[in-house]
């Protein structure tokens, strides 16, 4: 089964989703339709939006103009909608505010990606990012916490260290899970930051 | 050249940025542009410092058949260590699974960026501007940590020359210049005589480098602007300064011809290097 395809059987006609800080509707004629969650009760005064461009300049920015490297931040801006009646079509524009995400869940349920630990990815890093590696698992929690936790409104699957058993997440009811399947750059700055601070911390005179 | 590969996938690596909002556009522009030709099964972009990441990008690409072209100027740490390492590919085509991928060579490294420089060049001077007396500049960023993009700009400033007047390159002279080691950008003024100065930036991207720090070295902004306001600075082309008429162009990586040139190198890559 194509991506597209798997679209379609998990969003049948006359069914929703909740996806992030989207909101997946699908009409009984087939249409889909994507929306902030919040803008949820009412598509009144929504602004239409039919191109993944559009959509990739409306990711790029959140409400008050602040560049969103992270797609997954939780700082979607709101007062849109996009509709197309093509499964192909309709992923491409999800794709353009959340990337790849789609096809992660799927690859991810279909046991084709394990979560990477996140000391793997630590340990791979090199030039500046080589020193990333060195931090403790309690910083580690501190990054799940709030670069992740707070920052981002993917689920993490990945454990911190390959020693750690992670039960594999199953799909709730009504949800299309958005997951991290391995750490983010910004995860791995954050570790380098971390673990620089308690370096220098260390070695101060 | 006319490449049909409706079974095949095409990969654009950008570097992308956590900063800047403009750097992974010109790459989204070439890709959305390779997608109107149909010249592949589908198109994706993925980047180091965004979205998709090259660790995520796999899953999304539903070919067994996939090209990779690293939007990069110049060959070095990135498409020698960083990219292989992140995709896990090893050498020119490497076997993923069920997927074959074939690593082409940066674009910045093809042929014919050197058309594409001169034909920059001339389109940002005015009719009627004397090409046999403009100096053409063809700036980087130039440090130790990459040599290999220094070693890019020096074979494009050759390659230039060679083409001479016979071959649309009649500029009186053509020169290297760097941000940040000598022969230094900022020296403009003393590297040539020629009255007019046409610049070139030999980056993917306009960013930082090409719409703020270069303008400041140039003489032609005194502080760096803002972001929104870029294109101010190419806009306001000819500057005068010192009795000297100076254009700018943008980041010679935003031509919409690049998109051939990514082409191109999956066209290279077929004849040069598929076994
Ligand atoms: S590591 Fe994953 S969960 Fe954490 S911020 Fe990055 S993408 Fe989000």
């Amino acid at each position: 089964m194509t991506l597209a395809e798997t679209l379609e059987t998990l969003l049948p006609p006359d069914a929703e989703l909740r996806f992030g800080e989207i909101y997946l509707t699908r009409d009984k004629e087939g249409t889909f339709a994507a929306r902030h969650r919040d803008d949820r009760e009412s598509e009144d005064g929504l602004e239409r939006i039919e191109t993944r461009e559009e959509l990739r300049e409306l990711a790029k920015f959140d409400a008050e103009g602040e560049y969103r490297p992270l797609k997954t931040a939780p700082t979607l801006r709101r007062g849109w909608i996009t509709k197309t009646g093509e499964a192909a079509d309709f992923l491409s524009r999800l794709d353009a505010l959340y990337p790849g995400v789609f096809a992660t869940w799927v690859a991810y349920q279909n046991g084709e990606i394990d979560p990477v630990p996140l000391r793997d990815t630590l340990e791979r890093q090199t030039g500046m990012y080589k020193f990333s590696s060195s931090i403790t698992d309690q910083m580690a929690n501190e990054i799940m916490r709030s670069t992740c936790g707070k920052g981002c409104v993917r689920v993490i699957t990945w454990p911190i260290d390959s020693r750690c058993p992670v039960s594999r997440l199953k799909p709730p009811a009504k949800i299309l899970p958005v997951i991290c399947t391995e750490a983010c750059t910004f995860a791995v700055s954050e570790a380098r930051r971390l673990a620089k601070e308690a370096y220098d911390k260390a070695n101060a005179v | 050249m006319q490449i049909r590969k409706p079974d095949s996938a095409l990969l654009i690596l950008g570097h992308g940025s956590t900063e800047n909002p403009d750097s992974s556009q010109p790459t989204w522009d070439h890709a959305e542009s390779i997608i109107r030709t149909g010249a592949f099964g589908s198109v994706h972009c993925a980047f180091w410092k965004e979205e998709p990441s090259f660790r995520q990008v796999w899953p999304m690409i539903e070919e067994n058949e996939i090209y990779v072209v690293p939007n990069f100027i110049s060959e070095g740490y990135f498409t020698r260590q960083v990219i292989p390492r992140e995709l896990e590919i090893e050498g020119h085509s490497s076997q993923r699974g069920e997927k074959k991928i074939h690593y082409c060579d940066p674009v910045g490294i093809h042929d014919r960026m050197t058309d594409l420089l001169i034909k920059r060049a001339l389109e940002i001077i005015d009719d009627g501007t004397k090409v046999e007396e403009t100096a053409l500049i063809i700036v980087g960023h130039g440090t130790n940590l990459n040599k290999k993009s220094t070693e890019a700009i020096k074979d494009q400033v050759t390659a230039i020359r060679e083409r001479g007047p016979e071959q649309g390159a009649a500029f009186a002279e053509v020169l290297d210049a760097y941000m940040e080691e000598a022969p230094f950008i900022a020296d403009w003024k003393e590297m040539t005589d020629a009255g007019t100065v046409v610049v070139v930036p030999f980056f993917i991207a306009d960013a930082l480098h090409s719409y703020q720090d270069i303008p400041v070295l140039l003489g032609i902004e005194s502080e760096p602007t803002a972001a929104a306001s870029q294109q101010e600075v190419f806009r306001r082309n000819p500057y005068e300064i010192d009795g000297r008429t100076l254009y700018y162009s943008s980041a010679i990586g935003t031509d919409a011809s690049l998109a051939e040139v990514i082409l191109d190198q999956v066209a290279y890559f077929d004849e040069h290097y598929l076994s």
